[in-house]
Parts: structure tokens; sequence; C-alpha cells
């Protein structure tokens, strides 16, 4: 039979991660930092293979599509262990952790990423384009100025939550040693010994970073709503319609 | 079944010869030839599915014929007819910036101002200069009577008005050549009237058009030479007074059934 009273008599310790906030937010602030130098070669890649999967030459489509499939499939914990211990031991180069980290999130999210702009891509009617080449457009105009903007568009809530999804993975990191949040905790607990304590704070570490990033893509996404209801394009907006008043006025 | 415009002698702009095109296994284009001349309108007409659209298409190649000529201000771009001696041809992004085009859908960029649909088209197109392209911009605006909606976003102006700003973008480019894919076709019938009204406008400086349209009565205004498309043909074409006295019994039926 099993007695609460076999039990160690229960001492939550909650005054430990206030007395450890320094510790814990320097870790988060890594997360951070590793999270958003992946995000940016995550996109710029994944809109590589995205363009690559739609394009009508066979090795780079086949190429992207298998990459995606690959990658998608691969946990982040494999990644990073593979991307530094990996390539230390077949090329005797040795990356940082921090380098490691970005790296194996890279490679992941990439995939990810890829699939996210291929979706907005195909989600831009035909019309677009026609009308861009029909103007006189080239095809390579007709791109950046027609379809990857509003592409753009549909692509930024789903880019996001996935980056909600990155800050979480560099959880795993711990493993090689990068002192982001878990590795604190971890590191915490081997001295204190509070762990529902401490990973209890760092649960709570990334949940405010998941809703501090919602908030963030929120008030981006309003700055692509045609037109712009964002602060920061109502702004850019303003002198720009102040200019089209001046020239209404001036070819009424 | 060939088809000349009226005023044999004037300047042809655009001549289709021999036009075939075929999707999948299905040729939809049977071998069309059609010339327009300069300053002429021309209308298309017929069953859905006749292949209307693709002719138009062929002129600015969005459609790539399978085999045929087209031919824009002198200069050939199709791939050309069959056993004939093969001629060096133009690029199709040369040709679009002499042929303007109208879509059903109006395909106006929702992520600029009615304004830079215009002025951004010709700054990344002709390279013109800011603040030239918004006044070129706003000048065609007020053409079409839309100067007041500079600013707003395609997305904020009703169907006519957004055909009327597809319009003045496409006549930014200074065209030779307008064409128009059954531009009132999506509008509400309220909505029809406005769009048409400037067309006539156009009609009446002198701009060679080739419209593609159901509107009977535009039709009938404007036409100089009519054509009567059929299951990837054209069976029957005329002149300013091809309505008054259709002698082909199919062109006859499909005027009744759309008036
Ligand atoms: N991209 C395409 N792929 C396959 N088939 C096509 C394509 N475009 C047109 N077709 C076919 O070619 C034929 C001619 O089409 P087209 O659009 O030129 O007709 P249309 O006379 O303009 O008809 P509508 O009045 O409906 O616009 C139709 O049978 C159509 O289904
Ligand atoms: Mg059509």
């Amino acid at each position: 039979m099993f007695r609460s009273d076999d039990l160690p008599p229960v001492n939550f310790h909650w005054a430990l991660v206030w007395e450890n906030r320094w510790a814990l937010v320097r870790g988060l602030e890594v997360s951070i930092q590793v999270s958003i130098v992946a995000l940016v070669t995550s996109v710029a890649i994944g809109l590589f293979l995205a363009i690559s999967r739609m394009s009508s030459f066979k090795p780079a489509s086949m190429f992207a599509a298998s990459y995606v499939n690959i990658f998608r499939g691969i946990p982040a914990l494999v990644s990073v262990i593979w991307v530094y211990f990996g390539w230390s031991l077949l090329f005797g180069y040795n990356f940082t952790v921090f380098q490691a980290g970005v790296i194996a999130l890279t490679l992941l999210y990439s995939a990810f990423f890829s699939e996210i702009f291929r979706a907005a891509l195909q989600a831009i009617p035909k019309g677009q384009r026609e009308a861009g080449l029909a103007l006189g457009m080239s095809r390579a105009r007709v791109f950046t100025s027609l379809i990857l903007p509003q592409a753009t568009k549909i692509a930024i809530p789903n880019i996001g939550s996935m980056y909600i999804g990155m800050v979480k993975d560099t959880s795993t990191f711990a493993i090689i040693g990068l002192v982001e949040v878990v590795r604190v905790t971890q590191n915490l607990n081997a001295t204190n010994f509070q762990p529902f304590v401490l990973y209890s704070a760092a649960a709570v570490l990334y949940v405010c970073i998941a809703f501090a990033v919602d908030l963030i893509f929120r008030g981006i996404e309003k700055n692509f709503q045609y037109p712009p209801t964002g602060r920061i394009s109502r702004f850019l907006t303003k002198g720009k319609n102040q200019k089209v008043a001046v020239l209404i006025a001036k070819f009424s | 079944m060939s088809a000349k415009s009226s005023s044999v002698g004037s300047e042809v702009l655009v001549e289709l010869r021999g036009i075939h095109k075929t999707f999948g296994t299905v040729e939809v284009l049977h071998g069309i030839d059609l010339q327009v001349h300069k300053g002429n309108h021309v209308v298309i007409f017929g069953p859905s599915g006749s292949g209307k659209s693709t002719v138009l298409r062929s002129m600015n190649l969005l459609e790539e014929p399978d085999s045929g000529s087209v031919k824009v201000l002198g200069v050939e771009y199709g791939p050309g007819v069959k056993g004939e001696k093969q001629v060096p041809r133009g690029k199709a992004i040369e040709l679009r910036r002499n042929v303007g085009m109208v879509f059903q859908q109006f395909n106006l960029f929702p992520h600029l101002s009615a304004l830079d649909n215009i002025a951004v088209s010709l700054r990344k197109i002709k390279g013109t200069s800011v603040k030239d392209s918004q006044e070129r911009a706003a000048i065609e605006l007020k053409k079409v009577g839309l100067l007041k909606w500079a600013a707003n976003f395609p997305g904020q102006l009703s169907g006519g008005q957004q055909q009327r700003v597809a319009i003045a973008r496409a006549l930014s480019m200074d065209p030779k050549v307008m064409l128009f894919d059954e531009p009132t076709s999506a509008l509400d019938p309220e909505l029809v009237g406005e769009v048409l009204a400037v067309m006539r406008d156009l009609a009446e400086t002198g701009m060679t058009m080739v419209v593609v349209t159901h509107e009977m009565n535009f039709a009938r205004e404007v036409g100089d030479l009519n054509v009567f498309m059929e299951a990837g043909n054209i069976v029957a074409t005329g002149g300013r007074d091809f309505y008054d006295n259709v002698t082909n019994a199919r062109a006859q039926q499909f005027i009744g059934s759309v008036l």
C-alpha cells in the first residue's frame, strides 16, 4: 500500500527562482539568440528550397523535395548531436555550441519553412503573374515585386508559430552544453534539487516567449495588411498619403 | 476563314496567321487568321470554350501557340507557320510592352494602392522616376474618373472601379494596342456601364482595340471588325453592318441568345 507519509516532506523552494533570476534570464537570452539567427537562415534557405521545389528543372525540384522530406523528420536532439559531434569526428572541425545549435535548427526548420513558402507562393492567383507579364515585367520582376510580397503576407502567421517551435527546440541543445534555459535549470537543480520549482520556472519562461512572439507577429501581420493597419506602416504611409493628397489636388 | 479589318490599306498592327494551340491532347485553336488594323476596334464573340481568350492571349504570347505566326508592329514573335521559312523572332517581353491587356478578373495588385498599381509598374517596367511615375499615374487615374480614389487599395474599390484602374494601368504603358478579355463579365450589372463608358472613350481616341465581349450593344457601337468564333475556328466575320444582317445561322442564333 502506498501512503502519502512515505514521501519525503514536500518543500517547494520558490524563492530559488527569484534568487537565480539572472541566470535564467541569461539562459533565455541564449535561447533567443540561437533561434533568431536560425530563423533568418532558415527563412532564407526555406525560400530558396521552395523556389527550387516549384521549378521545372527536375534535379532542383527533386533535391528540394528529398531535403524537405528527410529533414522534416529528424528530431532536433539528433540533429544537434550529429552536427556537433558528428562533424567533428568526420571532418575534425569543431563548431562552437552556438554554431552547432544554429546549424541544427536551420537544417530542420528550412525544411518546414520551405513548405510554408511553397503553400504561400502557390496561393497567389495566376492572374497576378499574368497581369505582371502582360504589362511587360520580366519573370524575375514578377516574382520579386508581385508574388513574393503577397506570399510573405500569407506566410507570416505560420512563420510565427514555427519560430515558437524553434525556441522550444533550443532546449535540446543542453545536451551539447549550450547554456540556454534548460541547461541553466539543470545546473541549478544539481545543487538545489528542486526540479518541480525550477522546471516550472523554465516552463513559464517558454510560455512567456510564446506569448511575446505571438504578439510581435500579430504586429508584423498588421503591417502587411492591405491597406496596412500596423503602427509602423501607418507611420510610413502617413507621409505617402499626404503626398498623394498633394498629387490629387495638383491634378484635379 | 480569315478576317481582315474594313480599312484595307492602313497599317496592320497585329496579324495572326495559322495559329494552332493544343492544351494537353485537345486542339482548341485550329488555325486562326486575324488582322488588326491601326485604329480599328475588333470584337470577338462566341460561345464559352470556343477559344476567344486563347486567341486574345496569343496576341501577347500569354499563350504560346504551337504553330503559327504572331506579328506585332512588323515584328515576328510566334513559332511560325509550319513549312514557312523561319525569320528572326522578337522577345515576348518587348511585344508585351507595346500591347496592353485587361482581364476579366481585373488582376490589380492587391498589395498596392490604385496609384501605386500604376506608378510602381511604371517604375519597375520603364524605369520612370518616382515623381514622374506618380504624376503619370495621377493623370491616368483622372482619365478614368478615379483620381480621388488614388490612395485606395483594390480591396477598397468596387469591381467597376477596379477594372477602370486596371485599364488606366495598362494605358500608362503607352500601348499601341489594347486587348480586353470579357472586361465586364465579372461585374454586377449596375457597374458594367461605367467600364464600357471608359472603353468607349478610349475607342474614340482612336486606340487600336481587340475586345472579347458579349455586350452586343457595345459591339454594335464600336466594332469595326466583328469576329464570331466557334469550336476553335473563326466562322463568321463582318464590318460595321455585321449585326444588321447576320448571314451565318450559328452567329445569328448566338446573338439572339445573349441579347
Ligand atoms: N490552360 C488551359 N489548360 C487546358 N485547357 C484550356 C486552358 N485554357 C483554355 N483551355 C480550353 O481551351 C478551350 C478554349 O478556351 P478559351 O478560354 O479560349 O475559351 P473562351 O472562348 O474564352 O471561353 P469563355 O467564354 O468561357 O471565356 C476550352 O475548351 C478550354 O477548356
Ligand atoms: Mg474566355
